[in-house]
C-alpha cells in the first residue's frame, strides 16, 4: 500500500501526544504518515513532489498552522490541507477554507472522519496531480509548435473556418489547412473540440478578438 | 486626789488606749509588725507610769526597793520595742547599735534581778517624803550602785542612736518624719537623763520617765494614724478608681475577668457573664469557660491560654463562644499571667470584648468579596472558552485516536505488542491530564471558602500560563518570564491569585491586540521586595500604555476601555491582592507600553509546605 512513490500523510502538530496518535489512527488505516513536530520542521524537509496530503493542528506557536498555509500557497503547492483543532473557532476556519484548506475538523475527531478527509484530501491530490500533469503535457506540445502553426491554432480554436483564415493570414486556404494538420498532429487530438478543451486549459484561445 | 495622781494616771491610761488601738490594727494588718511593736512599747509606757505613780505614793522602803527592781522590765521592754519599731518602721539606726543597745539592756536587766536590790542602789536607806506641785511625793533614798552607769550607757547609746536615726531620715528628705519623730526621740532620751540625776541625789523631783516616753509614743501614735488616714484615703480612691474602671469598662462592653489558677476559679464582671451566657451567682472555673467555646475555636483558645501560661507572654484571642440559647456570639479576649516566686503562674487578669457585629461585617465583607471574585472569574472563564476547551479537547482527541488506531490494528489481525503498550501508556497519560484540567476548571469556578496556602509564586505564574496557553499562542503573544530563583514563599488562595495574574496577563495581551504593534511580546517578572518582605511580580506589555489622566482611575468599578468588557477586572484584582495584605498598582513604560506590578507579604512562619 505505502510504497515511496505512493501518497504519504504529513502530520504537523505541536502537542506530541496528539501527534502520536493521528500518526498511529493513519498507519492503521494503511496510510504511510511522516509526522512534524513544528511548520519550521515540515517546511525543512518539504518535497512539492510528494504526493499526499497534510494534517495540520491549527493553533502552534510560532509559526501557526495558517501560516503555513499561506507559505505552502506560496510556493504553489499541490498539498491538500485538512486542519485539525482542539477548538474550533469560526472566523479562523471560515480564512482556512477561503485560502483553500480541504477540511477543517475538531478534536476529538472521530477516524471514520478523519480518514474520509485524508482519502478525500489524497484524492484530490491525485487529480491535482494528474491535472498538473496533463497540463505540462499540452504545454510541452504547445512548445512544439511553430509560430505560424501556434497563430492557426488560436484561429481555429476561435472557430474560424480554413477560408477566413487564410484571409486573416494573407495566405491561401491550402496552406492553411496543411497547418492546422499538424496542429492536430502536434497536439495529438482528433477533433477540434478536444483540441478547444484542452488550449481553454491553457488559458489559449480568446486573446484574437 | 491630786493633779499628781490625775496626771500620771491619765498619761498610764493614754498609753494603753494607743497600744490597744494599735494592737487591733495589727490584728487587721499582720504584715505590719510596725503595729505591734508601737502596741508593745505603748503598753510598757503605761506600766512604767503606773510603776512611777506607785513610787510616789510608797511608804515603805520595802516597796519602794522592789518597785525599784520591777521597773526595769517594762524599761526592757519599751526599749527594746522602740528600736526594732524606729528599724522596721523608719528604716534607720545602725545595725550595730542596736545590738550593743539590746545587749546592754539585757545585760542591765539580768544584774538588776541579782544584785540584792536593784541594779541603781546597793541599799535604800529610806524614802524621803516632800511637797512637790501640792501633793506629798516619795523619792528614795540610799546608795547608788555603781553598776548603775551601764544603766546610764544604754541610755547614751539610745541617745545616739536616735540622733543617728534621725540624721539618716533628714538625708532622705523625710524631713516632717525625722523632725518629729526623731525630735521625739532625742527630746526623751534627753529627759530619761533625770533618773540618773534622781538616783545620785542631784535633782529633787519625782521620776517621770513614763511621760518621755508618752511624748515619744503620742508622736509615733500621731505618725502611724496618719498612715492610717493615708490608707482610708486611698481605699476611697481606689474604690472610686474601681468604679470609674467599671463604668469605663461597662461602657466598652468590656467584661473584666480573673482566674486565680491554683484554684481554678474565675471571677467575672456581670458585663462578662452576660457575654458567655453565665448566671450572675454561678460558681465559674475554667472547664466551664471551655464549655461555652465553639467546638471549633476550642483547639486555638486553649493553645493561646498555654502558650501564655508557658512563656508569659500576653494572652490573646478571638473566638467564638455558643450561648446555652444556641446563640453564637464572637468574643477578643486579651489578659496577662502572674507568676509566683518560683515562676509558677498563679493568676491571670484580663478583658474580653463582644466583637460579634465587627466579625460579622467583616465576613460579610470576604463574602462580598469573593463573590465578587468568583463571579469575575466566571467572566474570565467564558472569555477564556476557547483555551479551555481545548486544553480539553487536545488529550481527549489523543484518547479518541488513540483507542480508534488500536481497535484497527486489532481489526487488521497485526498486534504489535510493543505498540499496544504504548498507545495505552498515552491513553493512560492522557486521561490523566484532560483530568488535571478538569479539575482546575473546577477549582477556577469553584465557590468555595477562600483557601490560605503557603505557596510558591513562581508555580502560580507558571499555573497561569499553562491555563491561557492556547489564548496566548491564538493571539500570537509570546511570552517571555524572568523568575527569581529561591523566592520566599507567601501565603494566600492559589486560584484567587492564579485569578489577578490571568486578569493581567489578558489585559496585556488585549492592550497589544488594539495597538496593532509588531512585537506582541509579554513579559512577566517575579522578584523580591522591601529588603525580602515581600514578593512582588510584574507583567509589562507593550502596547499602548495606560491612556487616562490618572493611573489610579484604571482600578475603579466599572471602568472599562474595552468594547465588551464591564470594567471589573482590576477592581477585584486590587481587592483580592488587599485581601492578601499586598499592593497592586500600574505604571506607563519609559519606551512604551505598561506595567503592572503587585506585591505580597512572604510567610511569617517560613515553613516548607508547599501547595504542588
Amino acid at each position: 500500500m505505502s510504497s515511496p512513490l505512493g501518497p504519504t500523510v504529513f502530520v504537523v502538530d505541536d502537542y506530541a501526544p496528539g501527534r502520536r496518535s493521528i500518526s498511529r489512527l493513519l498507519r492503521a488505516a494503511g496510510f504511510a504518515v511522516t509526522a512534524f513536530a513544528s511548520a519550521k520542521e515540515f517546511m525543512a524537509q518539504y518535497d512539492a513532489e510528494a504526493p499526499g496530503c497534510l494534517v495540520l493542528d491549527l493553533a502552534m506557536p510560532a509559526v501557526s498552522g495558517l501560516e503555513l498555509q499561506g507559505l505552502l500557497a506560496d510556493r504553489g503547492s499541490l498539498l491538500p490541507i485538512i486542519f485539525l483543532t482542539a477548538y474550533g473557532d469560526i472566523p479562523k476556519s471560515v480564512q482556512a477554507m477561503k485560502l483553500g484548506a480541504s477540511d477543517f475538523l475538531t478534536k476529538p475527531v472521530n477516524d471514520e472522519d478523519l480518514l474520509a478527509a485524508v482519502r478525500v484530501a489524497i484524492e484530490k491530490n491525485r487529480a491535482l496531480r494528474r491535472d498538473e500533469e496533463e497540463l505540462s503535457e499540452i504545454r510541452a506540445h504547445l512548445a512544439t509548435l511553430t509560430p505560424r502553426e501556434r497563430e492557426v491554432l488560436e484561429y481555429v480554436v476561435a472557430g474560424k473556418l480554413n477560408k477566413q483564415i487564410a484571409g486573416e493570414l494573407g495566405t491561401v486556404e491550402q496552406t492553411v489547412k496543411i497547418h492546422r494538420a499538424h496542429v492536430m498532429q502536434k497536439m495529438r487530438v482528433q477533433s477540434v473540440a478536444e483540441l478547444v478543451r484542452m488550449t481553454e486549459r491553457c488559458g489559449i484561445g480568446g486573446s484574437v478578438y | 486626789m491630786s493633779w499628781v495622781t490625775a496626771a500620771w494616771s491619765m498619761n498610764a491610761a493614754a498609753c494603753l488606749t494607743f497600744a490597744g488601738f494599735y494592737f487591733v490594727v495589727w490584728c487587721k494588718q499582720r504584715q505590719s509588725p510596725a503595729y505591734l511593736l508601737f502596741s508593745c512599747s505603748a503598753i510598757a509606757a503605761a506600766a512604767i507610769s503606773a510603776f512611777e505613780l506607785w513610787m510616789l505614793n510608797s511608804r515603805t522602803v520595802d516597796q519602794y526597793e522592789s518597785l525599784v527592781r520591777w521597773i526595769h522590765v517594762p524599761t526592757w521592754v519599751l526599749t527594746l520595742s522602740f528600736v526594732a519599731f524606729v528599724r522596721l518602721y523608719l528604716h534607720a539606726g545602725r545595725v550595730w547599735l542596736v545590738w550593743s543597745i539590746y545587749g546592754l539592756r539585757t545585760l542591765v536587766l539580768i544584774l538588776n534581778f541579782i544584785f540584792p536590790v536593784s541594779i541603781n542602789f546597793t541599799a535604800i536607806t529610806d524614802i524621803r517624803q516632800f511637797s512637790w506641785g501640792g501633793q506629798l511625793v516619795s523619792v528614795p533614798v540610799g546608795t547608788p550602785s555603781p553598776w548603775g552607769l551601764l544603766s546610764s550607757v544604754s541610755l547614751l547609746l539610745l541617745l545616739i542612736f536616735s540622733v543617728d536615726a534621725t540624721i539618716t531620715v533628714w538625708r532622705h528628705g523625710d524631713r516632717r518624719r525625722a523632725l518629729l519623730i526623731g525630735g521625739s526621740m532625742i527630746f526623751g532620751a534627753m529627759l530619761a537623763w533625770h533618773v540618773p540625776l534622781v538616783i545620785w541625789g542631784i535633782l529633787d523631783v519625782p521620776f517621770f520617765l513614763g511621760f518621755t516616753y508618752t511624748a515619744i509614743v503620742g508622736v509615733m501614735g500621731y505618725e502611724l494614724s496618719s498612715d492610717v488616714a493615708r490608707a482610708a484615703g486611698l481605699a476611697r480612691e481606689l474604690e472610686i478608681s474601681e468604679k470609674r474602671l467599671n463604668l469605663a469598662a461597662d461602657s466598652a462592653n468590656l467584661g473584666m475577668w480573673e482566674w486565680d489558677i491554683a484554684h481554678d476559679e474565675i471571677w467575672i464582671t456581670d458585663k462578662g457573664r452576660a457575654m458567655l451566657g453565665f448566671d450572675s451567682s454561678e460558681k465559674l472555673d475554667f472547664d466551664r469557660f471551655r464549655s461555652r467555646l465553639h467546638p471549633d475555636d476550642r483547639e486555638s483558645v486553649l493553645k493561646a491560654v498555654d502558650s501564655s501560661l508557658g512563656t508569659g507572654a500576653e494572652y490573646q484571642s478571638e473566638y467564638r463562644v455558643v450561648l446555652p440559647d444556641g446563640q453564637v456570639r464572637w468574643i477578643a479576649g486579651r489578659g496577662h499571667v502572674e507568676f509566683d516566686g518560683d515562676g509558677q503562674p498563679v493568676r491571670m487578669r484580663g478583658a474580653s470584648v463582644d466583637i460579634t457585629q465587627r466579625k460579622l461585617a467583616e465576613l460579610e465583607a470576604a463574602r462580598h468579596r469573593n463573590e465578587m471574585a468568583h463571579l469575575s472569574r466566571v467572566t474570565t472563564a467564558g472569555e477564556l472558552s476557547g483555551s479551555l476547551a481545548h486544553e480539553l479537547n487536545r488529550p481527549l482527541g489523543a484518547i479518541l485516536s488513540n483507542a480508534q488506531a488500536a481497535q484497527r490494528m486489532l481489526a487488521n489481525g497485526g498486534v504489535d505488542v510493543a505498540e499496544f503498550r504504548e498507545i495505552l501508556n498515552d491513553i493512560v497519560s492522557e486521561d490523566k491530564r484532560a483530568a488535571e484540567v478538569i479539575r482546575r476548571l473546577r477549582l477556577w469556578l469553584q465557590k468555595g471558602e477562600v483557601q490560605q496556602h503557603s505557596l510558591r509564586i513562581n508555580k502560580v505564574v507558571r499555573d497561569v500560563l499553562k491555563l491561557i496557553r492556547t489564548d496566548l499562542i491564538s493571539q500570537n503573544v509570546s511570552v517571555d518570564t524572568e523568575l527569581a530563583r529561591d523566592l520566599p514563599t507567601v501565603t494566600g488562595d492559589p486560584v484567587q491569585l492564579q485569578q489577578v495574574l490571568v486578569n493581567l496577563v489578558v489585559n496585556a495581551c488585549d492592550a497589544m491586540a488594539d495597538c496593532d504593534t509588531p512585537e506582541h511580546q509579554l513579559r512577566i517578572r517575579t522578584g523580591i521586595e522591601n529588603g525580602g518582605g515581600a514578593v512582588i511580580v510584574s507583567v509589562t506589555d507593550r502596547g499602548g500604555g495606560i491612556q487616562v489622566k490618572e493611573v489610579e482611575q484604571i482600578f475603579e468599578p466599572f471602568f472599562t476601555t474595552k468594547a465588551k468588557g464591564m470594567g471589573l477586572g482590576l477592581s477585584v484584582c486590587r481587592t483580592i491582592i488587599a485581601a492578601h495584605r499586598g499592593k497592586l498598582w500600574a505604571t506607563n513604560n519609559a519606551e512604551r507600553g505598561a506595567t503592572f506590578h503587585f506585591t505580597l507579604p512572604k510567610d511569617a512562619s517560613a515553613k516548607e509546605v508547599l501547595i504542588t
